[in-house]
């Protein structure tokens, strides 16, 4: 009885949520023409790149990218900060147990295919899904992996701040550059190539893998700092 | 009329997509950890990689490119999978999650035996 009680809800339910959505007309243009037109056209014809969501948020707003990207140090340099305090405190790293030879030798293999991939998707932003911020991740869980089977595994905080840096000041030096070149901050000054090459996008590619090794580093120094408090 | 290669994707298909329905229903319906992995895992790497094989016989004739990435992330999950799943069901095993036994006989926890040995050889 309940349970025929719980079907007629969900089939009541269900009935009204599709008669709802499919009203909706998903796909359908339901906003008069305005700025996402001029996004669709501009991202093909005028920047050659062939995903629309990469160029608009590393070319038209790559001004809002970049304060993301901010916010994400900050969002870093803020855990740091109260780990570090505790680290003196707290004993051991967080890791209970060794993990087996299985898990060490496997990771072994699969740390270069992590990395890997994470420079192809960071790579090829501008020309699939992905970008900078997944590549970025992607590359950190490989480093979360070695952290994990290996104890003895360290990574170079000094290193990582170098390349974090880097990225961070070469962002804004193209975005300067742009503001000489073109008249705005992060305008495109390089040529657009062809749709779907690699080379193609302007400036869009160059900004991505700098966002990913930014991404990579800071969430790789976040992990190291969670799991070595010790240290 | 459909090719040779399409009807062995399309089986491919039907067979990667039985295994992870299977697969599925065994995590909601097994009763312990171990039985709720071994449904979790086993099912879900054969179902995954016969799904990504399949699309990769089925696209075979537009491109061979499909089938070269078909067999590498197949080689991926055939690492991935069962490392990730061993290292789980160490895990639990550590954190002391036995086995679950209706049955009177001891010996079903074959490792048991081994964990203990290890333990009497550190204390020694």
């Amino acid at each position: 009885m309940k349970k025929f009680l719980v079907i007629l809800i969900l089939a009541v339910l269900g009935f009204h949520l599709f008669a709802a959505f499919s009203g909706l007309g998903f796909g359908v243009t339901r906003f008069e023409k305005g700025v996402k037109d001029f996004y669709l056209e501009k991202t093909v014809s005028e920047l050659h790149v062939a995903n629309t969501v990469t160029s608009i948020v590393v070319n038209f707003r790559g001004f809002d990218t970049l304060g993301e990207v901010t916010v994400l140090f900050l969002a870093v340099s803020a855990m740091g900060g109260i780990l570090y305090k505790r680290r003196h405190h707290a004993g051991d790293r967080s890791v209970l147990f060794s993990s087996s030879s299985i898990v060490r030798s496997g990771s072994k293999l699969l740390f270069p295919a992590i990395i890997l991939l994470g420079v192809y998707i960071f790579i090829h932003g501008h020309l699939s899904p992905g970008g900078g911020f997944q590549g970025g991740a992607i590359i950190a869980t490989g480093f979360l992996l070695m952290l994990i089977a290996y104890e003895n595994f360290s990574v170079s905080h000094n290193t990582l701040s170098y390349i974090e840096s880097f990225a961070g000041i070469f962002f804004v030096v193209i975005g300067l550059l742009g503001f000489m070149n073109g008249g705005t901050f992060l305008q495109n000054f390089l040529p657009a190539g062809i749709l779907n090459n690699l080379f193609s996008g302007g400036v869009i590619g160059i900004i991505y893998v700098m966002v990913g090794f930014k991404v990579a580093a800071e969430l790789t120094g976040l992990i190291y700092t969670i799991l070595h408090e010790k240290d | 009329m459909s090719t040779l290669f399409e009807i062995i994707g399309g089986a491919l298909l039907l067979i990667g997509s039985a295994f992870l329905f299977l697969g599925g229903l065994g995590i909601f319906r097994m009763p312990d950890v171990y039985n709720r992995l071994q449904a979790g895992t086993k099912a879900t790497t054969l179902g995954g990689m016969s799904l990504i094989l399949g699309v990769g016989f089925l696209m075979v004739e537009t491109s061979w490119m499909w089938m070269a990435k078909a067999v590498i992330i197949v080689i991926f999950i055939a690492f991935s999978n069962p490392i990730s799943s061993h290292a789980l069901a160490r895990a639990m095993y550590k954190r002391k999650q036995y086995p679950l036994i209706t049955s009177k006989d001891e010996n079903m926890d074959a490792y048991k035996e081994i964990s203990e040995n290890e333990k009497k050889e550190e204390d020694a």
